[in-house]
């Protein structure tokens, strides 16, 4: 019986996938979950070295990742995959693989991502010089049915946490339990049973 | 249960909440748990110590770390907090060490427990759990979740209604039977279900019955003695179906090994509640801001000290408490002055208190500081309370049964260190293991 599950970053170079599965990693080690990250740009230095950014190759390294998730999955980890993963086809044969799978749609429009822009990837690529560039020389299929979907342009960092975690607590993936206590309601039962059993 | 293909050690633990080293003796010699008796006949049962102060969330967080109040940071079903004085109430995730499950995970062995206390809301472990008392909903008392529906299907019952049992004997009696015979069953599908090293099923109705019934337990007179020893009979069946189900589930160990017993914490009859605000308060050292105080929380600004549940003394110092009135430097014999007072109370000529602890005389470790100052045992029937409601020092109560601290017990078919206290079990279980 596993007990794991995959948490799957899709979305625009620059949309803040890695920003947020790190983000998420903490949340999790916090509540005392096992996790690993696998950050697109990471696994391709190693995992996927060598492959390139034509069709045939990103679709490899997606399968990889999501092998790499499945593994991990059945093995009661958290897995946070982040990576553009852009073929919706791929995505979906990753969640067919792993089951517990949890995709969060990382949305951002294109002009917010140019201003953002930190590695000069965006001018580059519209400038033509960097090929397949996702997003402008490369299609980018997005999510029909995302579990989360998160505007990153519009929302901060904290609010987008709490809703993967929500959805997470929701799926039964996660511990509820938020480290800050009981709400009062809750408090007040506990209160009642204590006091029942001469506690308090 | 499913097996994997290699021969390996497993431990399978029953948690008896609340049942005294001398009853459960009694029990098994006048036939009531036969099962129980067999068990204990060719010996291994032995009186423990619990956790300070004995009660379940203390003692049963000191058995699953094997860590002592002083390094896990559970001192009791409540905390004050230092700014307010406000009651708060702990909870799983404010266990600041592991649990030796954990430990057992990161050494790839699976464990299954069932109603243990002190462990909501549930969290991950390295197998399934469902948290015992102080569990409010079942949704956040299971992990991993997948189990609920089942749970649900079984109509599982995380407690009895203890508000039953101050209206009638025999609503609580009945809701016992209905709450053990839905355990019984999450206790079936566990061990059906889970691939499994460690398993482990908590029987705590044995301390509601206590302080409800207290004296239907250990009196033949008394008119619910033959339900609470149809109970009993029933807890007796639980252990001896999961002693007869270990057995033949595992191979090539001599009978017993692997296999353990073990309460929380003893009982005894109540005959007087002890109210520590109120003695407090008679001899000068705190006050109310209020002619009716709630909780602690009302305490006048020259408070010198107050208590919690159940013996837990705390004084009101600079900085630990940003409204504390006694100087640090004055703390040491203020805390004397109040043992060694609190030693000289007596009742109608008889002595109170049996033991004052001074909290680093007890407490080990980075989270002593948190701890109470003192702790205070009483003698048998002295029921030790941290009321602020009461005017009086001593007053009947409701209830028949209080917890005691040296009568424990534990009952293992492989060693367990000589005086034991209960937090040494982890240890044992984990060798055992290992």
């Amino acid at each position: 019986m596993a007990s794991g599950f995959t948490l799957w970053f899709t979305g625009l170079s620059g949309a803040g996938k890695s920003t947020l599965a790190n983000r998420v990693q903490e949340v999790l080690l916090e509540r005392g979950c096992k996790v690993e990250v696998l950050d697109g740009d990471v696994v391709r230095q190693n995992l996927s070295k060598g492959l390139g950014f034509s069709k045939e190759d990103r679709d490899t390294n997606i399968r990889r990742i999501g092998w790499v998730c499945h593994i991990l999955t059945r093995n009661e980890v958290a897995a946070i995959a982040a990576a553009i993963s852009p073929y919706r086809d791929i995505r979906d044969e990753n969640r067919k693989l792993i089951g517990r799978f949890v995709e969060v749609y990382c949305k951002c429009d294109l002009e917010t991502l140019k201003g953002r822009d930190p590695k000069g990837l965006y001018e580059k690529a519209l400038r033509g010089e960097i090929a397949n560039f996702t997003g402008v020389s490369d299609p980018y299929e997005a999510p029909l049915n995302p579990e989360v979907e998160i505007d990153t342009a519009a929302e901060d960092v904290e609010t987008s946490l709490a809703k993967i975690l929500t959805t997470l607590e929701a799926m039964g993936y996660i511990p509820v339990g938020d480290g800050r206590g009981y709400s009062a309601e809750e408090e007040e039962t506990i209160k009642q049973r204590l006091r029942d059993l001469g506690y308090i | 249960m499913r097996f994997g293909r290699r021969e390996k050690r497993r431990a399978c633990v029953v948690g008896l909440d609340g049942v005294p080293f001398g009853l459960l003796r009694r029990l098994a010699e006048k036939g009531v748990m036969p099962r129980t008796a067999r068990i204990i006949a060719g010996g291994g049962l032995r009186q423990m110590k619990a956790a300070l102060p004995p009660v379940s969330s203390v003692s049963w967080s000191s058995f699953m770390t094997g860590a002592n109040p002083g390094e896990h940071g559970i001192f009791g079903f409540t905390d004050v907090d230092p700014a307010t004085y406000q009651l708060r109430f702990p909870f799983f995730s404010d266990l600041a060490v592991p649990t030796f499950w954990d430990k057992l995970g990161e050494r790839g062995l699976r464990c299954c427990i069932i109603n243990q206390p002190a462990t909501y809301p549930a969290r991950q472990v390295p197998g399934a759990l469902v948290a015992g008392f102080v569990a409010i909903e079942l949704s956040k008392s299971v992990w991993p979740r997948e189990h609920l529906p089942a749970l649900e299907r079984m109509g599982y019952r995380i407690d009895v209604d203890a508000k039953v049992a101050r209206e009638s004997p025999d609503k609580l009696l009945d809701d016992l039977d209905a709450t053990h015979a839905t355990r019984r069953r999450a206790m079936t599908y566990f061990w059906e279900r889970e691939e499994w090293d460690y398993f482990q099923f908590v029987v705590t109705g044995t301390d509601r019955l206590h302080h409800f019934l207290w004296n239907a337990v250990v009196e033949e007179s008394d008119s619910h003695h033959a339900r609470a020893m149809a109970y009993y009979r029933a807890v007796d069946e639980a252990v001896g179906d999961l002693w007869d189900l270990f057995h033949a589930a595992r191979s090539g160990d001599r009978e017993g090994e692997g296999f353990f017993m073990l309460s929380d914490h003893g009982f005894t009859a109540v005959r007087q509640e002890v109210r520590l605000n109120a003695w407090l308060r008679e001899q000068g050292y705190l006050s109310y801001r209020t002619d009716a105080p709630a909780t602690v929380a009302d305490i006048a600004p020259t408070t010198r000290a107050f208590a919690l549940d159940p013996g837990r003394i705390y004084l009101n110092t600079k900085g630990r408490f940003p409204r504390g009135c006694v100087e640090t430097g004055d703390a040491p014999a203020l805390r004397d002055e109040i043992a060694k007072r609190l030693r000289a109370l007596t009742y109608n000529g008889e002595s109170v208190i049996s033991h004052v602890f001074l909290r680093d005389d007890i407490y080990t470790g980075p989270r002593t500081a948190l701890g109470p100052d003192l702790v205070a045992l009483t003698h048998p029937g002295f029921d030790p309370k941290g009321t602020t409601k009461a005017r009086e020092v001593f007053g009947s109560t409701h209830f028949q049964g209080m917890h005691t601290w040296e009568e424990a017990f534990v009952w293992s078919g492989v060693p367990v260190p000589e005086g034991p206290v209960i937090h040494d079990l982890a240890g044992a279980i984990g060798g055992w293991l290992s």
